[in-house]
């Protein structure tokens, strides 16, 4: 019954023109004022100002597809700029203002900039320090119109009004150029937050944010409210926002230090966000009820075990439950006859706690989510099965920058838990093994057409994207001809048609904050200690960086540390403190390396990686074997809290 | 007719029961704030068209379904007795997952337990005249059965007493006040289903000797009153999410006053087993019928309820003079034009459960 509100158009500047004309009066963006209340931009503003910064920036000259910078966190004027920026067919280059100055240097001269908009006079400061690396950018903007621009810098207002006398001249080149947009134009150029290596610009186009737009299976109207805390230049976020104004809803932008207040005021019907805020969320919330009266902490411990126990037995009934084996029939007989018992004998009881204990629990998160989406990095399991179990459904992609970024999600109605969901619709999917290149799915000869198997995800789709910017090497190493792109992660297809993601084949680490740590650099400083004979260093998805260490039997024996053999010296309990004040020394240069890549914790190995299984024969390390082995250890560091 | 000496709830039940009574009347005054008491006089409208149902209709449909049914006589008197109750605070639970008017509900219940202090005596005075005879024949009585109009009152006030308690314990300690609040929640639902279990674990013989009249009245009761509260609410002008609320209370009666008017004016009654078996019948299926509704209602007025809210909170946040337009053609003529879509201003607080 609800009433469909979305509009659909072939590129952004087209998408925000419809969205104007339907939506009008109907706020895109609020931000929060000082006073409490909230300071919306409608879509027809949106689109106005919009198209007079448009204006302004072909005033400065701007050309057509010529990338213009914006340094910012999220704040409504981004959404401004964005606006203009793609009205007159340039390509937005975002970054957020924690970017180091090197960083800075090679975005802006890598991507050919020449305008850019800063947020604040700060960041407009630290770009003009370092004008003489960066002959070529000749004009600023600042966003923030609370503060004065510095010297030589545009305030909004200016830009704007340049726009409006360019706009009284009756200039039409705006249209023009809208009208010439091809699919394959670029609408922005993401530089990848790489640690080590300089970042790679990712070209984005029209055809692939607006695939996004068609496929992206959410459910949204003019009536939802959306909470925003991404940082907006990630694609997950830019993402979310296109699809959000394609339907008329507004975005309020949030951050982490109001998010709490901000849940109970905008009642969200929906969020984006990185594993790291339902971490913090469920944190909060147990907080909360240990503070309470005991009998009502019990009530709700009890409330979370009956609704844990009941969702338990929908899953298995709705067939959602995580399938890696094919299950056969009479055993899944079995399975769901048992499921339906457990669920009759719960449903009473589930009934009355999910009334009166669990929502006042969801109250703490607005009481009004109807669903959520975590990307980003993989959500732990036990993060997963709370937000499941207190009834606020937590919707789990997958997806890359290169992928604008969603390859596949979980639905309502496809939630198994474990998993990235079904592929969204368009998008092929190929599972290839690593080491031979053979295609484990879909392959008619394998068993159940090599469901099950363990390989490289590879992903064919309208939202592949372009290529990296003036890098036909690096482009060519991760897409080929035929427009398969290579994720770099290993996964797997289940028996009931989702991707279940299982670690990555590249050997890059991403920690659950989102952090891009490279291994082989610590690993190559770690074993400049004499100590160190072997180490690996691990930490997908867990909180921080771990090593898996093989001391030096004879140096440590120099040492002090003596022992007849690996296994006597591994029992020493004075071995684990000398290692970590070793590897605190060899990492202590503070400019090497970041805080977040400082090994934290260690274990020991109790033999020699061995050549053929752990290592390839070039002595490499087989980082998917490795962590396969020694999953207990990471699985510890990730539960660590 | 139920055997007089069979023991329908033993000693050890009815002490639960009257504790139960009384965490939950005590539960149910600590839960009221000054400003319930205030929002009764805000909205006169609703309260009398809360009041028509209550004490108008539900009375009479109890009257309708014992004539039609045919209902024993003692069976007649519990359903009537029923009928002439006051709304439960459970039925401001509900309101709020039927996604209704939870302070209006909350005003309704307020307003209607003062008011059965004078209403239900004499409803039940009035209502109960057709049965009184033949009660006195059943009993073979020479004289006619005097309902114990008195007693009745006596009981109503006993019940209020904690009540009051509660109220007070609001003004002293707000904390406590939310314990009791709670406490009050989970004993009412622990012991209701603990009665129900014993009482029909032990007498399942009577589960299977009722006459299916008896069943089929006792469901009828709550469910016409929902009926009833929605259609004619709509019909007096009220708006969907009030409709919904009053529906709820018409249909929701407060139980265990049910059983202490029973237990306490009617204890020498040869057919006391037989109103207290109907008193129960009607609470189990009460719980099942509203939770039913209660989803329905949720699920139905889904759409609606997004708008409402949606608007709302723009006016929350983006200040009292904000209009929500929404695109030509998105809202249902059904409430393009309804006030409850925004013209409500201030007058629903955030709902808290």
């Amino acid at each position: 019954m609800p009433a469909s509100s979305r509009i659909h158009a072939d590129h952004l500047p087209g998408l925000y023109q419809r969205a104007a004309e339907r939506f009008e009066s109907l706020p895109a963006f609020a931000t929060r004022q000082k006073n409490g209340l909230w300071n919306p931009v409608s879509f027809r503003e949106l689109y106005e100002r919009g198209r007079l910064i448009g204006q302004g920036l072909i005033a400065l000259g701007v050309q057509a597809q010529e990338s213009v910078g914006v340094f910012s966190d999220n704040r409504v004027e981004w959404a401004l700029a964005d606006v203009g920026i793609q009205s007159c067919a340039a390509v937005n280059t975002p970054r957020g203002v924690d970017l180091t100055d090197e960083e800075l240097v090679h975005i802006v001269t890598h991507s050919g900039m020449k305008r850019a908009f800063v947020e604040t006079p700060r960041m407009a400061r630290r770009v003009l320090d370092l004008q003489d690396r960066l002959p070529h950018l000749t004009q600023l903007i600042q966003l923030d119109a609370t503060k004065p621009a510095l010297e030589g810098v545009k305030s909004m207002e200016e830009l704007e009004s340049l726009g409006l006398r360019r706009l009284e001249k009756g200039s039409d080149e705006l249209e023009a150029r809208i009208s010439a947009i091809q699919p394959e134009d670029l609408f922005t150029l993401i530089y990848t937050s790489g640690t080590t290596g300089t970042p790679k610009g990712v070209m984005l186009t029209h055809a692939n944010i607006m695939s996004q737009v068609e496929h992206v299976p959410i459910q949204l109207s003019c009536t939802d409210r959306v909470l925003s805390i991404l940082p907006i230049w990630h694609i997950l976020e830019r993402m979310l926002e296109v699809y959000t104004i394609s339907h008329g809803t507004c975005t309020y932008y949030t951050s982490a230090r109001f998010l709490g207040d901000d849940l109970k005021q905008v009642e969200p019907t929906f969020m984006g966000s990185a594993p790291r805020l339902w971490e913090s969320l469920r944190h909060r919330i147990l907080k909360t009820v240990q503070r309470k009266h005991p009998v009502r902490r019990g009530l709700f411990h009890l409330a979370l075990f009956l609704a844990t126990h009941y969702r338990e037995a929908v899953f298995v009934l709705r067939g959602q439950d995580l399938r890696v084996n094919r299950i056969p029939p009479v055993w899944l007989g079995i399975c769901k006859l048992r499921a339906a018992l457990q669920w009759a004998v719960l449903l009473p009881w589930y009934g009355f706690f999910n009334a009166a204990v669990l929502e006042t629990v969801r109250q703490s998160a607005g009481g009004s989510l109807k669903a959520t989406i975590s990307g980003g990095g993989a959500l732990p399991p036990e993060i997963d099965r709370f937000f499941n179990a207190i009834g606020i459904q937590v919707l789990e992609g997958y997806g890359l920058t290169e992928t604008s970024p969603v390859v596949a999600v979980r639905t309502p109605e496809r939630l198994v838990r474990g998993t990235v969901g079904p592929m969204i619709p368009n998008t092929d999917l190929r599972i290839v093994e690593l080491e031979s290149g053979r295609i484990l799915f879909p392959n008619a000869d394998l068993p159940h057409a090599g469901r099950g198997l363990k390989g490289e995800v590879q992903i064919r789709g309208p939202q592949v994207m372009k290529g990296y910017r003036k890098d036909e090497e690096a482009t060519a190493s991760v897409l080929d001809k035929d427009g398969w792109f290579r994720t770099g992660d290993l996964g797997m297809m289940t028996f009931n048609e989702t991707l279940k993601l299982l670690g990555r084949s590249k050997a890059t680490i991403v920690l659950r904050n989102g952090e891009n740590v490279e291994p082989e650099p610590i690993e190559m400083r770690l074993k400049l200690s004499p100590l160190i004979a072997e180490c690996v260093v691990v930490g997908q998805d867990a909180k921080h960086i771990g090593a898996l260490i093989l001391p030096d039997l004879e140096a440590c024996r120099e040492a002090g540390l003596t022992a007849s053999s690996l296994p006597e010296l591994i029992q020493r309990p004075d071995l684990r403190d000398r290692i970590l004040s070793e590897i605190h020394d060899a990492m202590n240069a503070p400019a090497d390396f970041k805080r977040y890549e400082v090994v934290q914790d260690i274990r020991f190995l109790e033999q020699p990686l061995e050549v053929g299984t752990e290592l390839t024969n070039l002595f490499k390390l087989k980082r998917h074997v490795i962590q396969d082995r020694y999953a207990g250890f990471i699985h510890e560091m990730k539960g660590e809290g | 007719m139920i055997d007089p000496e069979l023991q329908l709830l033993y000693p050890i039940d009815k002490a639960l029961l009257a504790v139960m009574i009384l965490v939950i009347m005590f539960g149910m005054g600590a839960s009221l704030t000054p400003n319930d008491f205030k929002g009764v006089l805000k909205r006169p409208r609703l309260i009398l068209i809360g009041f028509v149902s209550q004490f108008g209709f539900m009375p009479l449909i109890a009257l309708g379904l014992s004539l039609a049914l045919n209902l024993p006589p003692a069976a007649s008197i519990a359903m009537i007795l029923v009928g002439c109750l006051p709304g439960g605070s459970t039925s401001n639970l509900f309101a709020y997952f039927a996604r209704g008017h939870v302070a209006l509900s909350i005003s309704m219940t307020t307003a209607s337990t003062v008011m059965a202090l004078v209403m239900t005596p004499i409803l039940i005075h009035l209502y109960s005249q057709p049965f009184t005879q033949k009660i006195a024949e059943e009993l073979g009585a020479d004289t006619a059965f005097v309902m114990p109009t008195k007693d009745i009152l006596v009981s109503l006030i006993v019940v209020l007493v904690p009540v009051c308690g509660g109220l007070i314990l609001r003004r002293v300690s707000k904390g406590w006040a939310k314990v009791a609040e709670d406490t009050a929640g989970f004993m009412g639902m622990i012991v209701i289903v603990y009665l129900i279990i014993t009482t029909i674990g032990r007498h399942w013989r009577l589960v299977l000797s009722t006459p299916w009249q008896i069943y089929v009245a006792s469901i009828a009761l709550g469910l016409m009153g929902f009926l009833f509260g929605y259609h004619v609410s709509r019909l007096l002008g009220a708006h969907p999410i009030q409709q919904r609320a009053i529906s709820l209370e018409t249909g929701i009666q407060n139980a265990p006053v049910a059983f202490s008017i029973i237990l306490l004016s009617f204890p020498e009654f040869a057919l006391q087993n037989d109103m207290l078996w109907t008193a129960i019948l009607y609470a189990l299926f009460i719980v099942v019928s509203s939770s039913c509704i209660t989803l329905w209602l949720r699920k139905h007025g889904q759409f609606d309820w997004e708008v409402y809210r949606n608007t709302l909170i723009h006016t929350r946040l983006f200040g009292s003079d904000w209009q929500t337009r929404y695109p030509k053609g998105f809202l249902p003529s059904r409430i393009e034009k309804d006030p409850s879509q925004g013209a409500l201003k201030g007058d629903v607080q955030r709902q808290d459960g």
